[in-house]
């Protein structure tokens, strides 16, 4: 006979661990424990059975891998947790005490961690920090535009403001930067950094409504982890695209709320030959060699930077701001940059026009700009340029125009960019109403709705790949123009089309039988008693959606649909959920599209006037 | 030493300067002077204060230095030095009177010993003349003490002490020469004229009465006469002083101001201290001194902790040396930590070693379940959408109704139609936390969602074309009936059928032509009609009520089959009389056999077996000559089989679990199925054993068939599932198909064809393809062919019984509707 097994000594409840036993066995508190699974990155898990999980309890509660705890067991952190609780306590009896320069002294040595073995350990290859960048790319953002709360401190916020400007820098000088998006919740962003495509959000700049239902301790959590994070990934971005970091910060241009501008990207090699001296011996003699030629280099630099001052209205300043060792690095990207989307182009924002993001996006995409005076200094254009080409301006009407640049409105910029070429401008004109702005991160299927606008686009792009789908639409639309609202909401009818090629006479017979069967329902509507209309209206509720759904249905169809209805009953019951759901889904899929095309439809019809009155 | 003595001269002549000029208004009420000493002796100054001559004055005003209050405040700490100088010159101008240094304040001494005044004129410096010895003595001694030291020469000439020391009769005697003393204004006595004694009543209520207040005797004292007010300012007119004049009310005066005394007004006015002579800006006085003294003041040996070092100042120094020596008391932190940048790359070191595949292992298996990316806006989140992903008005109020969080998405589509127009999203912040707390506190769970395709899940089964011939079109409806038609049967030709219904007649139909033949009336609802399965004979039975007859149409049938089929049934009567006679055993059984009326016989009814209970069903033995009766009994004699040649009836079962649903012959064994609600047994009558029990699963079993080849049984249940026992397999169902939406009523194998049906309460009839392979390794195939639609369902009930025709791949069903309906 075999040893008697102890329960609950192996499987599930072994690789389970609930919480309160964690926090036991951890021996730190609950907030703490809290704490350290934000930074570490632990999360609870669903178990498949709560039951073997917890002994035998059902009770409800929260499980973690108990490999994730012992895991915690090590954590450095704790030990730091512990320390500052005790400092915390420390100080406390010292100011209870008024001695305050044990107070002082405390607080000069207040125990201080650092984040960076979590990254490593959170993302061991930089490919996983991009891939997870996402959240941390938002709660920066987020903070950088936050005024400054307990718990969120003016520091925090600056250094937010910072790392989130270096990123932007980065996506600008990598032309990383491939979809925009306007959302009524902030404007969408999506890099694509190392094959790694990176979306984040940046809500619109107001004052952020500071609410009373968050706990900032949580996001202040998160958001020192972000940091961390966000700033080894800028490092490691700009030293692989040989800038250096940090960047330096022109307090000048930063006083003058230049946005971007207040950062100078600079090329690394001047970092590496500074660097070299650091590093090389102490003797003296090479020393002051080197730094004889950085006192060459800075001259020639002042020199140049004098001549670029000069020269101002031709090259703007920001491209000009790469050290003069950079030289061949900015002809490179100007070169570069004459292939981007708006290489060719010079910009300028009116003052309504959210500079913060157009400025981004328009350098990302190699174009230049300038902007007006009150939106920040730092603009490498004034208004009265020749230089420009194109102005931003979102005003229902222009004053003083230019006659040798365009006026368009700032949709006109991301619908540019995410149709990946410049679109006619007749539609952005000022005081125009916009066409629609569409999500470039929709993909279209088979089957789903398109839009008009999108659709137009990719017909315009040539793109015919995806025009399988566009043909039952555009013949919608030419249908609509003849037809009515409601018959214009059929999709069965379109794609019945393709399965029954030889439909042409079943659908006359079809017709008949439908007569028929209308016969038939009057005759039964009489025996009942009841006028047709009304008799229809009782039927109404029922069959309704079977109405939208299979008006036109053909005989063969019907068919097919009641042999896969027979071949249902015979699987089993798993499958035939699933298959039951799968159907349930596309049937729910082909309303909404319809509810869409009727909609369309609707719009279309009335007056564009008409329907905008009602929005407001 | 000298200085506090002088300082305290000083402070007391600064007090006098004032007094001297007071005869002039000895006790004004309306200007503010020092009050009467005798109501203030508590504060020893002001005793002091009248005892001073003018020489005193003059000396005090001569030296001018020190502080009134410095002077008294050291006056003891130098008395217990012992420095007596300045005591001598004090006491003896205060008439001699000396105090013990060391107990008492002299000031004080004095306060209390002024009680024993004699003489008012001479005021103290007499009453301490009369003051005991021991303070003469003790004055002297101090003197002689003080004689060593020097003196002030000025003291000298005025005070002449020195020439009466050590003989106090010589003192008494110098007394009498000493000058007579004008006690100032301040002084008990010094008020000379009657003064007025109303006390502090307010001058106002003698204001209507000539007197004002009363001498010592109680005599009125009047007001003197007042000039008018023309007189009075006549007399002002010419009086120079009359700026410098105060009415003084209570002793009726006109008083004239002094130069000082206006002076001092002056000073309080202008809010500056009254004396004129005040300095309040003196020189500080280095009382003590950092100059050391040659000798101690007290012989008192030096306590053990004076010489050695604090035990407690030690240990609070080793306190701090630990902590320094622990680095806890460090200096300023050094700005080494600015020196490491704070940024680095941190994946460098990992990237180097990436073949560590351990440790590669160990960091790949934190990463196992990543947080879900958070989903991509879609078109109805721009700021600006195409129109038709606006929502309309019902759906925006449904979404403001709805509990927030609830709402499939957490916004509401709106349109701004221009940039500039578009406000800051409210909810920014508690998105993201919401993002925050999902990332942290939501459990995650891996869910693998294959992609199933329905196409993909949906079984491979042969087109049901493929599969032809089956039963699809209704091609033929027997109308006549006016209930229920409970049963059919078709006759082993296939031309003929039989249907038996409620309305209690069994109808003869001829299958093609939809004629119906004949009509028995049995009176009784007939539930079940059943043609003999043998080929020899025409006969049927059928079940009405509690009774079951055997007929012989005898229309249908050649002389040949006419003469068989009577022979069969006719010959137990015969049998029956022979048992009767021979042995009485089968009482106990529920059955009589009888002949039926002429006017029955003349129907053809030949037989009629009656029993206690309704007949429900009647099933034939292949061979035509068992037939098997259930009726709704309980118990065992429920089942009962009986024997139409010999006219015999037995009861196979004492006992039957369950109430008995069906029973059925097996097609090609002796074996005989009865199904009860949950479980269809299968017993084997030449044994008498039971073979299997089959367990379809099931609440209730309604109806059964066994495949003609006699290895399948098809079950179907009211609870709408029909199950397919392979019998070679298992008792458990070899597939369970479920279509229906209504009970099952009845289950029905072709015999030529691989055919199928169901019938069902919903109205439908199912037809499958059931085909059975003779390889034993092949399962059986079953595919499902076609739904029958045509009868109405009436009061729930729908389909009642069906029947494939023995010869054509055609199905004859009867439903509640009271129609039969052929289908080909």
């Amino acid at each position: 006979m075999g040893k008697i097994k102890k329960k609950f000594s192996e499987g599930s409840s072994r690789t389970y661990t609930t919480r309160n036993r964690a926090l036991r066995k951890l021996q730190v508190s609950l907030a703490d424990f809290r704490r350290l699974c934000i930074l570490k990155g632990i999360y609870p898990v669903e178990p498949r059975s709560q039951k073997k999980a917890n002994r035998g309890s059902s009770k409800p509660t929260t499980f973690y891998y108990a490999k994730d705890i012992q895991l915690l067991l090590s954590e450095p952190l704790i030990a730091k947790f512990r320390e500052h609780k005790i400092f915390l306590r420390k100080l406390q009896r010292a100011l209870g005490k008024d001695d305050l320069t044990r107070a002082k002294g405390l607080e000069a040595r207040r125990p201080e961690y650092t984040l960076d073995h979590l990254v490593i350990e959170r993302y061991p290859a930089f490919v996983d920090a991009l891939r997870d960048l996402d959240d941390a790319l938002c709660m920066v953002f987020l903070f950088a535009t936050m005024p400054t709360v307990s718990k969120v401190n003016n520091e925090i916020v600056e250094d937010c403001k910072r790392l989130s400007t270096e990123f932007m820098h980065y996506v600008i000088h990598s032309h990383s930067l491939r979809k925009v998006f306007l959302s009524i919740k902030g404007i969408y962003y999506q890099a694509e950094i190392q094959g790694q495509s990176i979306t984040w959000i940046v809500p619109y700049q107001f004052s952020q409504n500071v609410p009373l239902d968050v706990d900032f301790k949580v996001m202040a959590t998160f958001l020192q982890f972000y940091r961390t994070l966000l700033g080894f990934v800028n490092y490691r971005l700009y030293t692989t695209s040989n800038l250096s970091y940090p960047p330096k910060v022109d307090q000048s241009m930063d006083d003058s709320a230049a946005g971007l501008g207040s950062l100078r990207i600079e090329a690394k090699r001047v970092e590496d030959l500074i660097k070299g001296v650091q590093s090389s011996d102490t003797t003296s003699v090479p020393e002051v060699t080197m730094s004889k030629q950085m006192k060459q280099r800075m001259d020639t630099l002042g020199s140049k930077i004098k001549k670029i001052v000069a020269a101002d209205t031709t090259t703007p300043a920001y491209e000009s701001v790469g050290s003069g060792e950079a030289d061949g690095d900015v002809d490179d990207e100007t070169r570069q940059s004459g292939n981007l989307l708006f290489g060719k182009q010079v910009f300028f924002l009116s003052r309504e026009v959210p500079r913060y993001s157009l400025e981004f996006v328009v350098r990302a995409f190699g174009g230049r700009l300038g902007w007006d005076q009150t939106s920040g200094g730092g603009s490498p254009y004034a208004e009265n340029d020749r230089a420009i080409t194109v102005q931003i301006s979102d005003r229902p009407v222009q004053g003083h125009q230019f006659l040798d640049r365009i006026y368009v409105q700032p949709q006109w910029v991301y619908d540019s960019i995410n149709a990946r070429r410049l679109l006619d401008v007749e539609d952005y004109l000022i005081g125009q109403p916009l066409p629609a702005h569409l999500s470039p991160f929709v993909e279209y299927e088979e089957g789903d709705y398109v839009p008009e606008a999108a659709s137009k686009l990719a017909a315009a792009a040539g793109f015919e790949g995806e025009v399988t789908n566009l043909k039952p639409e555009d013949r919608d639309q030419s249908e609509d123009e003849d037809e009515d609202a409601e018959e214009a909401a059929d999709i069965d009818g379109a794609s019945a089309d393709e399965d029954a090629p030889d439909s042409d006479e079943e659908d006359e017979e079809d017709e008949d039988a439908i007569a028929e069967k209308q016969h038939q329902k009057q005759l039964l509507a009489e025996r009942a008693g009841v006028s047709f209309s009304e008799y229809q209206q009782k039927q109404g509720a029922k069959p309704k959606p079977k109405a939208v759904a299979g008006k036109k249905r053909t005989k063969a169809e019907v068919e097919e649909e009641e042999r896969q209805k027979i071949a249902i009953s015979m699987l089993s019951k798993k499958k035939r959920k699933v298959v039951n759901r799968t159907q349930a889904d596309a049937y729910k899929k082909a309303k909404d599209v319809n509810t869409l095309k009727t909609r369309k439809a609707q719009a279309t019809a009335k007056p564009v006037k008409s329907a905008k009155g009602k929005k407001n | 030493m000298v200085g506090q003595n002088k300082s305290k001269k000083r402070g007391a002549a600064s007090r006098e300067t004032p007094v001297e000029k007071a005869p002039l208004f000895p006790k004004s009420k309306g200007i503010d002077v020092p009050s009467d000493p005798e109501y203030s002796s508590d504060d020893e100054e002001e005793v002091e204060e009248g005892d001073f001559d003018e020489m005193l004055k003059e000396m005090a005003s001569d030296q001018g230095i020190g502080s009134d209050d410095a002077g008294d405040s050291l006056d003891e700490e130098e008395v217990e030095e012992g420095d007596d100088e300045s005591d001598i010159h004090s006491s003896d101008i205060e008439g001699a009177s000396s105090e013990d240094g060391d107990d008492e304040s002299e000031d004080g001494d004095e306060s209390e010993e002024s009680d024993n005044e004699e003489d008012s004129s001479l005021v103290r410096v007499a009453s301490r003349s009369t003051d005991d010895q021991h303070t003469a003595v003790d004055s002297q001694d101090e003197v002689e003490g003080g004689s060593e030291e020097e003196l002030d020469e000025v003291n000298m000439d005025k005070l002449t002490i020195r020439d009466f020391v050590g003989d106090i009769q010589g003192w008494k005697e110098y007394r009498k020469t000493l000058p007579q003393i004008d006690a100032g204004y301040a002084s008990d006595s010094s008020t000379e004229d009657p003064a007025n004694t109303i006390g502090n009543v307010p001058i106002e209520w003698y204001e209507d009465y000539p007197h004002i207040g009363y001498d010592l005797d109680g005599k009125r004292i009047l007001k003197p006469a007042t000039a008018d007010e023309l007189d009075k300012f006549l007399a002002n007119m010419d009086d120079p002083d009359v700026f410098r004049t105060a009415r003084d009310e209570v002793n009726q005066q006109d008083v004239k101001l002094s130069e000082e005394e206006i002076d001092i007004i002056r000073r309080i006015q202008g809010g500056n201290i009254p004396d004129a002579d005040y300095n309040p800006y003196e020189e500080t006085v280095e009382w003590f001194t950092s100059k050391t003294m040659q000798m101690p003041l007290s012989g008192a040996p030096l306590a053990k902790r004076g010489f050695i070092p604090s035990k407690w100042e030690h240990k609070r120094v080793m306190k701090i040396v630990r902590a320094i020596r622990q680095g806890r008391i460090t200096r300023s932190s050094a700005p080494s930590k600015d020196a490491k940048p704070r940024f680095y790359d941190v994946w460098e070191k990992a990237e180097q070693n990436e073949d560590d595949s351990a440790q590669q292992k160990r960091l790949a298996r934190r990463a196992r379940m990543p947080a879900p990316r958070l989903t991509l806006p879609s078109h109805d989140e721009s700021y600006h959408p195409p129109a038709e992903y606006l929502p309309s008005e019902a759906e925006r109020q449904s979404w403001l109704d709805e509990d927030p969080d609830h709402r499939k998405k957490n916004y509401l589509p709106q349109d701004f139609g221009s940039l500039r127009s578009v406000p800051g999203y409210e909810r920014f912040v508690q998105e993201r936390f919401q993002r925050c707390l999902d990332l942290y506190l939501a459990p995650r769970m891996l869910k693998r969602t294959t992609q199933l395709n329905a196409e993909e899940l949906m079984p491979k089964l042969p087109d049901p074309r493929d599969l032809r011939p089956f039963p699809s079109v209704e091609s033929l409806v027997y109308l006549g009936h006016t209930g229920r038609v409970r049963s059919i049967s078709v006759d082993p030709t296939g031309l003929w059928l039989l249907s038996g219904s409620d309305d209690g007649t069994v109808r003869l139909w001829e299958i093609v032509s939809g004629r119906c033949a004949k009509i028995w009336d049995l009176k009784e609802t007939v539930h079940m009609v059943a043609w003999c399965p043998s080929a020899d004979v025409c006969v049927f039975a059928a079940a009405a009520g509690s009774r079951t007859v055997i007929v012989i149409p005898s229309e249908l049938c050649d002389e040949h089959k006419r003469l068989l089929s009577e022979e069969l049934v006719r010959a137990g009567f015969n049998s029956a009389a022979q048992a009767e006679e021979g042995e009485e055993e089968d009482d106990s059984l529920p059955v009589s056999w009888d002949m039926p009326t002429s006017a029955e016989q003349a129907t053809g009814i030949h037989v009629s077996v009656t029993m206690h209970k309704t007949v429900k069903s009647v099933m034939w033995h292949r061979r035509g000559d068992y037939l098997a009766t259930l009726t709704s009994e309980e118990g065992g004699s429920s089942v009962l089989i009986h024997q139409v040649s010999k006219h015999k009836s037995q009861r196979p079962f004492r006992k039957l679990k369950g109430a008995v649903q069906s029973i059925m012959f097996h097609p090609t064994k002796p074996w005989f199925l009865v199904a009860t609600q949950r479980y269809v047994r299968i017993y084997n009558l030449m044994q008498q054993a039971l073979i299997k029990t089959l367990q379809p699963g099931v609440k209730w079993i309604s109806s059964i068939d066994v495949h003609p080849q006699g290895d399948n049984v098809i079950v179907g249940s009211y609870d709408k599932k029909l199950s397919w026992f392979d019998l070679d397999l298992s008792v458990k169902p070899y597939r369970s198909i479920r279509y229906h939406r209504q009970a099952i009523r009845q289950v029905q194998y072709s015999r030529k064809f691989p055919l199928f049906a169901t019938t069902s309460d919903d109205g439908t009839i199912q037809v499958y393809h059931g085909m059975v392979y003779q390889d034993l390794n092949q399962n059986p195939l079953i595919v499902p062919l076609k739904i029958l639609r045509g009868h109405e369902i009436r009061n729930s009930l729908g389909v009642l019984d069906c029947l494939f025709h023995p010869i054509q791949p055609w199905l004859i069903s009867s439903g509640a509707d009271g129609t039969i309906r052929l289908w080909t």
